[in-house]
C-alpha cells in the first residue's frame, strides 16, 4: 500500500476544509500521515483522524513565515520514511512548502491539480489550463510525487477513523525565516461561506456598478445564500477578492447557484459548473452561461432581481 | 531599491487554444500574446517602487525571441534595462525555468544584490505558481505570494494579501522576493516617449542551461463542456415568481 503524506493547515484551532478534502481523497490512494502544521487540539487531531489519517506529523512556527523550516524539516523526514505520494491543497503556504520541498528533494511538482490517480506506480493528474480551455495530464518520473490540489477536487466526508498517532516534528533555523506575520486579520462577515453554502447567488459585470451588488445581497438573504462575484467585478474593485468564483478565485459546489449578469466565460465556468442546478438571469439569451445552466430568465437583472426579492421577501 | 521583475509571455488571455497534431502543446502560429497580467501589475509595481525611491528597475524573461516584444513593452512604462534569456520556442517548466532566472540572477548580482525581486502570483497560461517560490529557494530568499499592496519604510519591506478568511499582513527584510496579484494597482499605458526610449534600450542577452526535471506531459485535451438543456423559465421581471417558486421547491426538496 502506498503511503501518502498530506499537508493540512490550521486556522483559527481547525484543519482548513481544503486539508480535509485533500485527507479525504488521499485515503483512497494509500495510507495517510497528516503533517500538521498549527498547534493541534485533540478536536483537531480527532477531525484529521475521522477523514482519513491515521498517523500525524505536528510542526508549529508561530509568527515566523513557516515554508522555509517546514520544507526543511519534511525533506530530512521523507528522506528516513520514503513516502510515495505528497499531497497539498492550493493555498498560500501549501504551495512554498511544496516547491521548497520539491527544490531539497530534487523531485518536480504538479501543481494546480484537478484529479489524482495512481498507474503503475505512478502518479498521475489532471490540471485545467488557460483558464480552463485545456486539460493537460502530466506525470512525475519519481518519487516521491508531490501534488498541488485545487480545492473542491474532493469531497471532505469523515469515516470515522480513530484518533491518529501524533509525532512532534522540530523545525530547524533557516535563516531564511526572518519575515514575520504582522497581523492576520479575520474579516467579520455575515451569514454562509462561500466554500460551504448550499446556495450561492453571484453577480458579474451585467449589474453595471458597484452600488448594484446590493440586489445580490439583499436576494441572498431571504435565501440564507452566500453571495459570489466574477473575476471582471472584483477586478473592478466592486467586490472583494474573497467573493471571486473561478478559475483564479473559489470553486464552489453548491446544491443551487444563481448567475446573475454573468456572461459565462470559461474562467468563472470552471469554478462553479459542478453545482446542483444552475439558475442564469442575463439579458443576452447567447450568452454562454446559458449552456450550463439548468434553468434560465433573458432579462436585464436590474429588473429581475427586485422582483425576485419582492417575491422572496412575501413568503 | 533595485528591483527586478521576471515576466512571461503568454498567449493573450481569452484566446482561442488551438492544439498541436500530437495534442502535447499549443499552436502558436495564429496566436497574439501579452505580458502575464498578474505581471504586467508586477512591472507597474516595479516602477512605482523604484520612482518613490530612487531606485531602478531591470525587468527578465526566459522565452523565445520574440519575448523581445514583452519586455520592450516593460521598458516603455518604465523599467531601464532588459535581460532576455532566449529559448528555442518550446515549452520549459517550472524547475528548468526557475534554475535559469536563479543563476541568471546570480551572474546579474555580482556587484550587488536586488533588494525585490518580483514575480506574478502565477502565469496566466499554465498556472503552476512555481518559479517565485523556486528562484526565492535557490537564492535563500523569503518569499511572500498573492500580494496586494506593498509599503517601503527603511528597507523593509510590508505586504499584504487577502485570504479566505480576511487578509494577512507580514514584514520582510530585503532582499526577498514577492508575487504580486491583479488588481494591486492600474498599470500605466505607455507613453510615445516612453515608446521611443524604449526602442534604444539595448537588450541583454544571457543563456541558460535547460536542467531536465522528470515531469512530462502526458496528453492535452481540449474539454468538452456538459451543455446542459436550459429551461427558460420566462422573460423579464414576469419570470421572477417562478424562479421564487422553484427556488422554494428545491430547498424544501434539500
Amino acid at each position: 500500500m502506498a503511503t501518502v503524506w498530506v499537508f493540512v493547515e490550521e486556522t483559527e484551532g481547525v484543519p482548513t476544509p481544503l486539508s480535509l478534502e485533500v485527507l479525504t481523497g488521499a485515503r483512497k490512494l494509500g495510507d495517510v500521515t497528516a503533517l500538521y502544521l498549527g498547534s493541534g487540539s485533540q478536536e483537531a487531531m480527532a477531525t484529521v483522524g475521522e477523514h482519513g489519517a491515521t498517523k500525524v506529523l505536528q510542526m508549529e512556527t508561530g509568527d515566523r513565515l513557516p515554508a522555509g523550516p517546514v520544507a526543511a524539516a519534511l525533506a530530512n523526514k521523507a528522506g528516513e520514511d520514503s513516502p510515495d505520494l505528497i499531497l497539498f491543497g492550493q493555498n498560500y503556504t501549501d504551495r512554498d512548502v511544496a516547491g521548497r520541498l520539491s527544490a531539497r528533494l530534487g523531485v518536480g511538482v504538479l501543481s494546480n491539480a484537478s484529479a489524482v490517480r495512481l498507474v503503475d506506480g505512478r502518479v498521475e493528474t489532471d490540471h485545467e489550463i488557460f483558464g480552463g480551455n485545456q486539460i493537460a495530464t502530466a506525470t512525475c518520473a519519481e518519487s516521491p510525487f508531490i501534488v498541488v490540489v485545487r480545492p473542491k477536487s474532493f469531497t471532505a466526508e469523515p469515516m470515522g477513523g480513530a484518533a491518529p498517532t501524533v509525532e512532534t516534528l522540530d523545525l530547524p533555523d533557516t535563516g531564511s525565516s526572518e519575515a514575520t506575520v504582522l497581523e492576520s486579520h479575520v474579516e467579520e462577515r455575515e451569514g454562509p461561506q462561500l466554500g460551504e453554502a448550499s446556495i450561492v447567488i453571484s453577480g458579474g459585470r451585467g449589474l453595471g456598478s458597484a452600488e448594484a451588488y446590493e440586489l445580490i445581497e439583499r436576494a441572498a438573504k431571504p435565501l440564507g445564500a452566500a453571495t459570489g462575484a466574477t473575476r471582471a467585478i472584483v477586478d473592478a474593485g466592486w467586490v472583494p477578492y474573497a467573493k471571486q468564483v473561478g478559475q483564479t478565485g473559489k470553486t464552489v459546489k453548491p446544491d443551487i447557484y444563481i448567475a446573475a449578469g454573468i456572461s459565462g466565460a470559461m474562467q468563472h465556468l470552471v469554478g462553479m459548473k459542478d453545482a446542483g442546478t444552475i439558475i442564469a438571469i442575463n439579458k443576452d439569451p447567447d450568452a454562454p452561461i446559458f449552456s450550463v445552466a439548468d434553468l434560465g430568465i433573458v432579462g436585464d437583472v436590474h429588473k429581475v432581481l427586485p422582483k425576485l426579492i419582492e417575491a422572496l421577501e412575501s413568503r | 531599491m533595485r528591483v527586478l521583475v521576471c515576466i512571461k509571455r503568454v498567449p493573450a488571455p481569452g484566446a482561442k487554444i488551438v492544439l498541436t497534431e500530437d495534442a502535447r502543446s499549443i499552436d502558436t502560429s495564429l496566436l497574439s500574446f501579452a505580458i502575464s497580467p498578474h505581471e504586467e501589475c508586477a512591472v507597474e509595481e516595479a516602477v512605482q517602487i523604484a520612482e518613490a525611491t530612487d531606485g531602478e528597475v531591470t525587468v527578465l524573461t526566459l522565452g523565445p525571441p520574440e519575448a523581445e516584444e514583452q519586455l520592450r513593452a516593460a521598458l516603455a512604462v518604465g523599467a531601464g534595462a532588459a535581460v532576455l534569456i532566449p529559448t528555442d520556442g518550446s515549452d520549459w517548466d517550472p524547475i528548468s525555468t526557475a534554475s535559469a532566472i536563479s543563476s541568471t540572477i546570480g551572474e546579474l548580482e555580482v556587484d550587488e544584490p536586488f533588494d525585490l525581486i518580483l514575480f506574478g502570483n502565477e502565469s496566466a497560461d499554465s498556472g503552476g505558481y512555481q518559479v517565485g517560490i523556486r528562484v526565492a529557494h535557490a537564492l535563500g530568499r523569503p518569499i511572500v505570494s498573492g500580494i496586494k499592496a506593498i509599503g517601503v519604510e527603511e528597507g523593509l519591506l510590508t505586504l499584504r494579501r487577502e485570504t479566505p478568511t480576511g487578509s494577512e499582513l507580514y514584514r520582510l527584510p530585503t532582499p526577498a522576493v514577492t508575487a504580486v496579484k491583479e488588481g494591486i494597482n492600474l498599470p500605466r499605458y505607455p507613453t510615445l516617449k516612453g515608446r521611443l526610449n524604449a526602442k534604444k534600450v539595448e537588450i541583454s542577452r544571457m543563456t541558460a542551461n535547460r536542467e531536465g526535471s522528470g515531469q512530462e506531459m502526458v496528453r492535452l485535451v481540449t474539454p468538452e463542456l456538459e451543455v446542459s438543456e436550459t429551461e427558460i423559465l420566462g422573460s423579464g421581471a414576469d419570470a421572477a415568481p417562478a424562479v421564487a417558486d422553484l427556488l422554494e421547491r428545491l430547498q424544501r426538496a434539500g
